[in-house]
């Protein structure tokens, strides 16, 4: 009776002696193509399933035997020690069964005081393992739109400050270089007035994408506001920080976004700050950035403003 | 609030029974792992649910540590968890302690192998004593260095509002490895090990 | 010979149990102490002269029983009664004068046969 369970349970079973050699495996078991062969009892798991990872689970093999106690293998870690088909190849995109496997001590004469063989025990887990696998791309994928600005596809506010914030700190306890440009759209109201809104949504979409591809791989680009932007440059001096404004105010100035049959040019007032001593804290950065920017504007538009203090 | 108190017969029972686990599973696996395993006196008290977050805290809060789990059940409604507690500067030598090839095996492999093998030598030790079986489930990681253990443990809502609480520290010196372990028995199961323990104390 | 036993142990339940598995026919008086300070204390006042003695414990444990007592010469006969069983350390306790390591928790028949080899029973 009780072999007869054993035998028609969802979870292979397999058993093993001292010497490592295959004494019995139950039906489940039978799936897997090496277990075809008439000839499997009696000989050594390592020869009958060459998948197996032989000096580790020899390691832990012993363990269980020396030591009495149970080892275990988890899909997290080796997602299969057995090199099976699961059964579910239809709804699921996993190639081979993910297992949980216990590795058990048997002792098979009672008043045995040494473990003479091993039961090894394989749970298929291999819907776990996909719904875990897709619970990570879905959260991947959350974490991503959660920081992504729906329609320039950079950093969000949020999550720009965030890093800016990151940023500072560490500029301020490794005195590392940080510098920060914040700029502005010339005239973006008159913009979406006379070409429409879904032009001025055209601007700011080839603006960010043109703008992201002259930065380096560590800065980080947000869209602050509306037509607001700002530029997070670590280890940067403020000269390399001014001369990307400017390359970046000219190219920006020669761009011309086609929308329908208009052509439509703008222009960009920028702001220029650096981390030194004197700046408190991240707020403080961004507003002097933001003074710069509107002398920008004040001096006619178009132009890259540095900072001064004082 | 259910009330439960361990007499002091009890937990002296409790502490000598502990005391005869750690000295077989220190045997055993200075055997297997080839080196000298060296455990201190254990400590045993309650613990609320509602106070675990906060020793956690105050035990681990500033380091960077690896919490592992795994569950145990045995006869007569004996049941709990054992935590195991991993420093990140003692788990680089654990490999070399289990007789791992370098880079065989990931670095939470290697934790839930050595967790799996210092809980089950242990409480295989007191189920021998108490002629009990116990059963084990496979070790969880449940926590590292992105999620704390107090984060962790505060988004639960525990069942139980007591644990009998064991703590063991497990000291390799040759391989300047050290962990701690947390037995926890809650709620119900402290009252069956106690009339486990009354049995005992009952004999002699 | 008369002979008087002290057993030493910080557990009540470890100086019970060793106290149960005395054989029944054993003649003797037994006293308890429950850390390696009383345990010395009384050694010295000679009131034991065979001794059961745990090694891990409070106060002064087991180690520096066995080394004081070799110090002072004032063991007659010391049996180490122990959790810890690791092979270093039964090596450790015969260095220091120990006329047998027995693991815990005790078994009276191996008790008795220490007893019996050495001539106390």
């Amino acid at each position: 009776m009780h072999s007869l369970v054993v035998e028609s349970l969802n979870t292979g079973v397999l058993l093993i002696d001292s010497d490592y050699n295959l004494v019995y495996f139950n039906h489940f078991m039978r799936s897997h193509p090496a277990l075809k062969r008439p000839d499997v009892l009696g000989k050594n798991i390592f020869e009958v399933f060459p998948e197996l990872p032989k000096s580790w689970m020899t390691r832990k093999l012993q363990g269980v035997f020396m030591l009495d106690s149970p080892a275990f293998s988890s899909w997290e870690q080796r997602q299969f020690l057995f090199k099976m088909q699961h059964t579910r190849p239809i709804t699921t995109n996993s190639e081979f069964m993910a297992q949980n496997i216990s590795m058990l001590p048997i002792k098979s004469e009672t008043g045995n005081s040494e473990v003479d063989h091993v039961c090894i025990t394989v749970e298929d887990a291999t819907d776990v393992y996909f719904y875990q696998e897709k619970l990570k791309l879905t959260l991947a994928e959350l974490e991503r739109s959660n920081r992504t600005d729906g329609l320039t596809q950079i950093a969000n506010r949020r999550y720009w400050e965030e890093r800016f914030n990151t940023a500072f700190l560490s500029a301020v306890r490794y005195q590392e270089e940080l510098s920060l440009i914040l700029f502005d759209l010339d005239k973006f109201k008159q913009i979406n007035d006379t070409y429409g809104h879904q032009a001025g949504d055209k601007v700011l979409i080839e603006s960010a994408a043109l703008i992201q591809s002259m930065l380096r791989q560590h800065d980080v680009f947000g869209r602050y506001g509306g037509e607001e932007f700002a530029i997070l440059l670590p280890n940067t001096q403020l000269q390399g920080a001014y001369e990307l404004a400017e390359r970046i105010r000219i190219a920006f100035a020669n761009q011309v976004v086609n929308y329908k049959t208009d052509s439509i040019q703008a222009t960009l007032s920028i702001g220029v700050v650096s981390y030194h001593s004197g700046i408190r804290n991240y707020d403080d950065m961004l507003t002097r950035a933001d003074m710069a920017l509107y002398q920008s504007k004040r001096c006619g538009r178009n132009k890259t403003t540095i900072y001064q203090a004082g | 609030m259910i009330e439960i108190t361990i007499t002091e017969e009890q937990r002296d029972c409790l502490q000598e029974l502990i005391n005869v686990a750690m000295g077989r599973a220190s045997d055993k696996l200075a055997r297997y792992l080839q080196t000298f395993v060296h455990l201190q006196v254990p400590h045993i008290e309650l613990v609320s649910s509602a106070e675990l977050p906060q020793t956690f805290a105050e035990t681990y809060g500033d380091d960077n540590v690896t919490l592992l789990s795994q569950g145990f059940y045995g006869q007569d409604g004996i049941s709990g968890e054992t935590l195991l507690i991993y420093r990140a500067d003692h788990t680089k030598n654990i490999a070399k302690i289990l007789g791992y090839a370098p880079d065989e095996v990931s670095e939470m492999e290697q934790l839930t192998d050595i967790s799996s093998i210092l809980t089950t030598t242990f409480l295989n030790g007191l189920a021998e004593q108490i002629e009990n079986q116990i059963a084990y489930s496979a070790p969880r990681v449940i926590s590292s260095r992105e999620t704390s253990i107090e984060r962790h443990l505060q988004d639960l809502s525990f069942n139980w509002e007591l644990a009998l609480k064991v703590a063991i520290s497990y000291q390799v010196t040759d391989y300047e490895f050290n962990c701690d372990m947390l037995l926890l028995i809650p709620g119900v199961a402290i009252e069956n090990i106690q009339q486990v323990l009354n049995q005992i104390l009952e004999e002699y | 010979m008369s002979l008087s036993v002290l057993i030493c142990d910080d557990s009540a339940l470890a100086r019970k149990q060793v106290k149960k598995s005395l054989p029944d026919n054993w003649d003797v008086e037994v006293r308890v102490a429950s850390n390696g300070l009383e345990a010395i204390n009384m050694m010295r006042e000679q009131i034991a002269n065979v001794l059961f003695l745990d090694l891990t414990m409070p106060e002064l444990d087991g180690i520096s029983v066995l080394e004081l007592l070799k110090l002072k010469r004032l063991a007659e006969y010391v049996i180490v009664i122990s959790a810890d069983i690791q092979p270093e350390m039964q090596k450790r306790v015969t260095e220091l004068g120990a006329l047998a390591f027995i693991q815990k928790p005790v078994n009276p028949e191996k008790l008795s046969n220490i007893l019996k080899e050495y001539g106390l029973l």
